[in-house]
């Protein structure tokens, strides 16, 4: 496995445990992002382009969307 | 929202993000792609719009009966020409067949170009749905 991946992968674990550890909501829901677009990185490493495109577009776009605006009607 | 750089920006990008979309959709059996991740984008594109330009501008293009209308009349299609084509596909029946193409043209790919149009009008149409019921409450 070539360097660049698996640097994106300890970002992936880092992301991860950071939604859980956050207490704050928001900042959750910024690391929930971080973590969508790494892993669509991580797919297109994985020679997966399809995938890639539909993470990035639902994954980092549509479901913070959601979230944030969930989160403001609060 | 009351922003004119906003406006005007978006006014620009809109455009590209849905010929953008059409593109994946058009060449969903040729490259990477299909139906759900461009009427994705599409429906990205649509929430976009919806953001910047408020409610009621929304709904002047695209009301609660043009949604509904778009997003039946697209299922009904992809049910009738999935089922068309499971009835034709397997059996000794000898019904009309869509002619196949040349490889490597976007008419090559027989009944998968149809379904994900429809497929993609689907999509979009839902992730905006979604998108406004989060939002206000309403189409």
């Amino acid at each position: 496995m070539e360097i660049f991946s698996i640097i994106m992968i300890l970002f992936l674990i880092g992301s991860a445990i950071a939604v859980s550890a956050i207490k704050n909501l928001l900042g959750a829901i910024i690391a929930f992002t971080v973590y969508s677009l790494v892993m669509a990185i991580l797919w297109q490493q994985l020679n997966a382009p399809d995938l890639a495109i539909t993470e990035a577009a639902v994954g980092a776009g549509i479901t913070t969307l959601l979230f944030i605006f969930t989160l403001k009607k609060n | 929202m009351k922003n004119t750089i906003l406006k005007e920006v978006s006014k620009i990008v809109i455009p590209f993000i849905q010929i953008f979309s059409i593109y994946i959709i058009f060449h969903g059996h040729l490259s990477p792609g299909g139906g759900f991740a461009g009427g994705t984008i599409f429906g990205a594109s649509l929430i976009l719009y919806r953001i910047v330009y408020g409610k009621g501008d929304a709904q002047k293009k695209i009301s609660y009966k043009r949604l509904m209308h778009l997003m039946c009349i697209s299922l009904i299609f992809y049910g009738v020409l999935k089922g068309y084509g499971f009835i034709t596909g397997g059996s000794y029946i000898d019904l009309f067949e869509i002619p196949l193409g040349t490889p490597g043209r976007i008419l090559s790919g027989g009944y998968i170009l149809p379904l994900n149009i429809a497929v993609g009008i689907v999509v979009a149409m839902v992730m905006y749905l979604f998108f406004t019921l989060f939002y206000e409450g309403e189409v």
